[in-house]
């Protein structure tokens, strides 16, 4: 489609119709889109879904995938989190980019979130599913997935920048921290398993500090106690232990976990990274 | 590696800008050292190395290709929501490509039911076709580059296998589209001859029947 004067003014037009987000509190892919649309200063309705009852909407607007979060701008859906995060940059060109313009560091930007969701996010879900020694086997994938991020940031395509993006957070940094949360949580859930260590992980480690501390990451990003106690449902729940967790944070943690969602797999569970 | 879909994509997205290349074949299972330097991640073909710049994953390398030669022929649309689609519609090919492959890889009840369900997954790709020539419109756009394969490689895993999946009563816009995108020269100069591509599948559905 050319960029006639016709339509890059409908282009504008578009640009001004209203936002609404389907999305699920305790969903990391659900953060990055709510979190893009704060980088960029647009407004957006809101609409929490429940996983365990999908809204007739929900399902009309992801009737491919079924599930959140789904961006719909001017009657248009669009599903996919790292889709929508480069739909905003395309309807929103002017406004702080999450992508950089050079086409080779796009490319870079694409890559690493695509291992994020192909590599990093899997192998985070899988710690959280099981026990024993196939636990720690999934344990020491997550750590050589880390050690290639860590090896970026130390020696290759992001050496010495404060964020993924550079000076500023951009898409890789959106998608990595909307799920790294969960590692600490994780950690705490599981005696014993440790995912992101400070040592091992010294620069992801500052990165990840960094993000979490940026105010639109924390206008985002849950509360750690309400993270706890859904990862501590979810824990329950996947290895179908009966009964109480950890004192307070239990029967929230049994009601969320109870509500919804018949055994999810590893890669549907709201705690992806 | 002559016989990869991935490595088409590329091909096919390099000749339609009309960019020169050189072509370095791969032996999977004796990988270079330049592959291993150049993509440490994944080790995976392909990888165009552009200016010395190494760049990996096929649907990630033809949205480089469309912007560094961003003048040329366009491959993603203008419009920011068709662009979103066609990243949808990548995605989502990619996610059931296991699907297709899970029809090569059984025999019996579970083929029959691999075969069924890769049917279903098509079926749902297909909509994206409705009312158009191609994925793109009226020409070849990114999700033809991604899926396009299909129209070469799904009928002989059906001539091995010995199934019917793209059919022109369960699947009728696909088929059609198949042709259509067979027909178009540039595409058609990249693929890999279907008589080597025949026996290379029948001679691994033989490991498979014989596993």
């Amino acid at each position: 489609m050319e960029k006639t004067p016709e339509n890059v003014s409908q282009q504008a037009a578009a640009a001004e119709a209203p936002l609404k987000l389907l999305g699920s509190w305790a969903s990391s892919y659900t953060h990055r889109v709510q979190l893009a649309l704060r980088l960029k200063g647009l407004e957006f309705e809101y609409a929490e879904e429940d996983l365990g009852n999908k809204s007739d909407e929900l399902l009309r607007l992801n009737p491919v995938y079924k599930k959140v979060p789904v961006l719909v701008h001017g009657g248009r859906s669009l599903p996919e989190s790292v889709v929508i995060l480069q739909y905003l940059d395309d309807a929103w060109p002017h406004i702080r980019p999450l992508l950089p313009s050079d086409p080779f560091d796009r490319a870079l930007a694409r890559f690493w979130c695509h291992f994020a969701d192909d590599k990093l996010g899997p192998a985070v879900g899988a710690v959280f599913a099981s026990t024993g020694s196939e636990q720690e086997a999934a344990v020491r994938q997550v750590h050589e997935n880390l050690a290639l991020i860590e090896a970026e940031l130390r020696e290759g395509a992001f050496k010495g920048r404060r964020f993924f993006g550079g000076d500023e957070v951009g898409i890789l940094d959106v998608v990595l921290g909307c799920g790294s949360y969960w590692l600490a949580v994780f950690e705490e859930v599981m005696d014993g398993v440790r995912l992101v260590d400070a040592d091992a992980f010294p620069l992801f480690h500052a990165w990840l500090r960094g993000f979490e501390a940026l105010d639109e990451a924390r206008d985002t990003i849950p509360p750690v106690d309400r993270l706890l106690g859904y990862a501590r449902g979810v824990r329950h729940m996947l290895l179908g232990l009966a009964g109480a967790g950890d004192g307070a944070a239990a029967p929230t943690a049994a009601a969320e976990a109870t509500a919804p969602v018949p055994a999810p797999a590893a890669t549907d569970i709201a705690v992806d990274i | 590696m002559w016989a990869s879909p991935m490595v088409i994509r590329v091909e096919w997205a390099l000749r339609l800008k009309g960019v020169e290349y050189e072509y370095v074949d791969e032996d999977l299972a004796n990988k270079s050292a330049d592959l291993l330097r150049y993509n440490p991640v994944t080790k995976k073909v392909p990888v165009l190395v552009h200016d010395g710049k190494p760049i990996a994953e096929s649907t990630i390398i033809v949205e480089y290709i469309d912007e560094a030669w961003n003048g040329g022929y366009p491959i993603m649309a203008a419009d920011p929501y068709e662009r979103a689609q066609a990243r949808f519609w990548a995605r989502y090919a990619e996610d059931k490509v296991r699907a297709l492959y899970a029809i090569f890889s059984t025999t019996s009840e579970a083929q029959r039911k691999a075969a069924h369900e890769a049917q279903q997954c098509l079926k749902t790709l297909e909509t994206a076709l409705e009312g158009k020539k191609f994925f793109g419109g009226d020409a070849v756009g990114y999700v033809d580059i991604i899926v396009g394969w299909y129209a070469h490689w799904l009928p002989v895993v059906e001539e091995v296998c010995g199934v019917s999946v793209v059919t022109d009563e369960e699947l009728p816009l696909l088929k059609a589209w198949f042709g259509r995108l067979l027909a178009v020269d540039v595409l058609k100069a990249a693929l890999p001859d279907r008589d080597r591509l025949l026996a290379a599948n029948k001679a691994r559905r033989e490991q498979v029947l014989s596993a």
